[in-house]
């Protein structure tokens, strides 16, 4: 079967297990009072918030911007208290950004716009992103956004696990999140390596991703090159590997509203709702 | 569990939380007692246990599960020793406003009857007295009798443009009544047109909106609010930062809200007060309410580097950072000892600034620090800021 259709069968229930879990959360924060609303139903306060958001957003759009830049996305109170677990931090964020954004990009370039190019031939630059001179560096910065991904976890293990500062506790979820997070850019690499080692792989379409050129692959795709040294000689099936990395992350989607890892959302509204406050007390 | 005593954004804080444990090395309460359910994590991880409990998936299908007793008196236990000091807010990295949030979950275990009986008399005494001491209200000026040349009005007019609300641990406890006693006199020196409430004054509500009465505090803000209109003042000076803090946030007022440093740094700017040169090195205590909590930090600082022959020199826990006296929260009327115990580091702190005297300009703190100090043996000069000014007034 198309490895693309198997791929959006499972794709589309974990989207929707993953949207139903995050309105699971918002849905018991609604049942709080809202100041100046004491009435309104869920869906009105919710329907309230996003507005009192939006008209917010707007009335100083560039400082919003920069306050999710400094603040949340880099953190700046971190910064201030540990250079450690600012940089771990950061790796983890920038990472996960950064390869979501690439991975959006490609996705829609070569899944849709190339299929649109054929009827509106405007679209036809999106070849660039599929075969032609964008897509080294596409996959390039997906590999190294991933790679970014996986330094911070290992760092984070090492504080976790090895320095063990007084403050913390690890519990069952912490482990989960890190194992989690180690496991997916540990397949992915995985499975790039074996790909490079076994060019059958990649001459069969087995993964959907097989357009790096193979000349390439050392400077492309450095950290699965490297892996590709190691896994030249073993054999494995190449369709178990690709499940055995998809799987876990559609599951790890649908696992984040339910997990700490949804502080990536919760903790940008309360960094943000707490600037607000500030810059209107100094006003 | 009713959670309409939460705002959908203090529930998702609960969420927020990534037991990081930022908090717990700076949470004075923690410092002293080493439990992990009294620091800010782990009140969020105990609530958060309740709300899944209550609200999560397994609760959804099979049914909310009963709320455990123990388990809730424990809670309630750990959310009453806290002294609201707001330095957990501070240092968390994801900016939880922890202070709201305890106030918010003291509302929740008001609602299920689990809190200190301590709070049932207080509460009593505010409804019914209008103070927090159980005294007659008409009491409220007693501190004025000690005052040499008291005028006639005994700085209770008709009319004035301004009105100073002196709360109740100034107007009741003893040791505060100098606050009061030194802040008339610079009101009376520097020519400004005041007045007192007198026995019209009635609690601000702080003592019952901190332990989780919140819904009780309307009439006080209404009486309190009517007080002051009827005197045609336009705005209202606190020597209480607890009291400033309450009227900036809840009272909803057009009426302009000045605390007491940064009323005399207007007088001070406005060449209307001066000093004498006296040497003398101070220190400064930043009160919770005053600083954190409102954000007044360089009225005071000003106050005190405008006076001639002042050395000051720094707590070295300061401004934001500035370590609890254990005065706060109500911690002193539910458990004494451990007040005590964060008013003795505050102490140590002080004594190794090598000042002369400590200034600070909340009452509660100054109590607080000097009975510990009296207990403990300890010579220690502290003075609440307007009464260092007025002694240093030309």
């Amino acid at each position: 079967m198309d490895k693309h259709l198997i791929f959006y069968a499972m794709f589309i229930p974990s989207m929707i297990l993953f949207f139903w879990g995050m309105w699971f959360r918002v849905s018991l924060y609604l049942r709080g009072t809202l100041k100046g609303s004491e009435e309104a139903t869920r869906w009105g306060k919710f329907i309230i918030l996003l507005g009192r958001g939006w008209k917010g957003f707007w009335k100083k759009p560039l400082w919003y911007i920069k306050i999710l830049i400094t603040d949340v996305i880099f953190h700046r109170k971190l910064f201030r208290e540990s250079f450690y677990r600012w940089f771990t931090h950061s790796l983890l964020v920038v990472g996960f950004v950064a390869t979501f954004a690439v991975d959006m990009i490609k996705g829609f370039t070569t899944g849709y716009l190339v299929e649109l190019s054929h009827s509106i031939p405007f679209f036809s630059f999106a070849h660039a992103f599929k075969t032609g001179s964008i897509r080294p560096f596409l996959d390039f910065f997906l590999e190294f956004f991933s790679f970014l991904i996986l330094i911070g976890c290992i760092l984070a293990i090492i504080r976790r696990f090895f320095i063990r500062p007084d403050q913390l506790r690890t519990e069952e979820e912490d482990v989960v999140t890190l194992v989690f997070i180690l496991y997916m850019v540990v397949s992915g690499f995985f499975i790039e390596g074996y790909r490079i080692a076994h060019p059958e792989v990649a001459a069969s379409r087995v993964y959907m991703a097989d357009f790096t050129p193979a000349s390439a692959n050392n400077w492309i795709s450095f950290f699965g090159y490297f892996l590709s040294l190691f896994l030249k000689n073993i054999t494995i099936n190449p369709h178990f590997l690709w499940y055995g990395h998809v799987i876990p992350c559609l599951v790890w989607f649908v696992y984040i509203p339910h997990s700490k890892l949804l502080h990536i959302f919760t903790s940008s509204v309360t960094v943000i709702a707490d600037r607000v406050k500030q810059k209107s007390h100094a006003v | 569990m009713d959670l309409s005593k939460l705002s959908p954004k203090q529930l998702l804080e609960i969420d927020a939380c990534t037991r990081c444990g930022d908090c717990l090395r700076f949470c004075p309460v923690y410092s002293q007692r080493m439990e992990e359910a009294i620091n800010p994590r782990g009140k969020i991880q105990a609530m958060k246990k309740f709300l899944r409990g209550q609200y999560g998936l397994w609760a959804r299908v099979f049914g909310k599960k009963k709320l455990d007793e123990a388990e809730l008196e424990k809670f309630s236990e750990m959310a009453y020793r806290c002294t609201l000091c707001g330095e957990c807010s501070v240092q968390c990295p994801v900016s939880i406003d922890s202070r709201n949030l305890w106030i918010a979950l003291k509302e929740v275990l008001v609602d299920l009857g689990h809190y200190p009986k301590q709070l049932k008399m207080m509460k009593e005494h505010v409804l019914k007295d209008h103070n927090i001491s159980g005294h007659d209200n008409s009491q409220r000026t007693d501190w004025l009798e000690t005052l040499e040349g008291l005028p006639a009005h005994r700085y209770q007019k008709e009319r004035a443009e301004v009105v100073y609300f002196v709360g109740c641990v100034s107007a009741y406890f003893p040791m505060a009544h100098k606050v009061p006693q030194s802040f008339t006199q610079i009101l009376e020196r520097t020519g400004v047109d005041f007045t007192l409430l007198g026995g019209a004054e009635w609690c601000c509500g702080f003592p019952l909106l901190v332990g989780g009465f919140r819904k009780e505090i309307q009439e006080l803000i209404r009486h309190n609010i009517e007080g002051v209109k009827k005197k045609g003042a336009h705005s209202v000076i606190f020597s209480c930062p607890s009291c400033y803090h309450t009227w900036l946030e809840d009272y909803k007022t057009d009426l302009k809200l000045f605390d007491s440093t940064q009323f005399i740094l207007s007088l001070i700017r406005g060449g209307k007060l001066r000093f004498d040169e006296k040497k003398i090195k101070v220190t400064y205590h930043d009160p919770c309410d005053l600083g954190r909590v409102s954000g007044i930090y360089e009225a005071p600082r000003e106050i005190l580097r405008s006076m001639p022959g002042v050395e000051f020199v720094e707590l070295p826990n300061n401004g934001e950072r500035c370590k609890c006296c254990g005065g706060g929260g109500l911690l002193e009327m539910i458990e004494p000892d451990l007040s005590a115990s964060l008013a003795k580091e505050k102490i140590k702190e002080i004594q190794a600034t090598g000042a002369d005297l400590l200034v600070t300009s909340c009452q509660q703190c100054l109590r607080n620090i000097q009975s510990t100090a009296r207990k403990m043996k300890i010579r220690l000069k502290a003075a609440y800021i307007t009464e260092f000014v007025l002694q240093h007034m030309h």
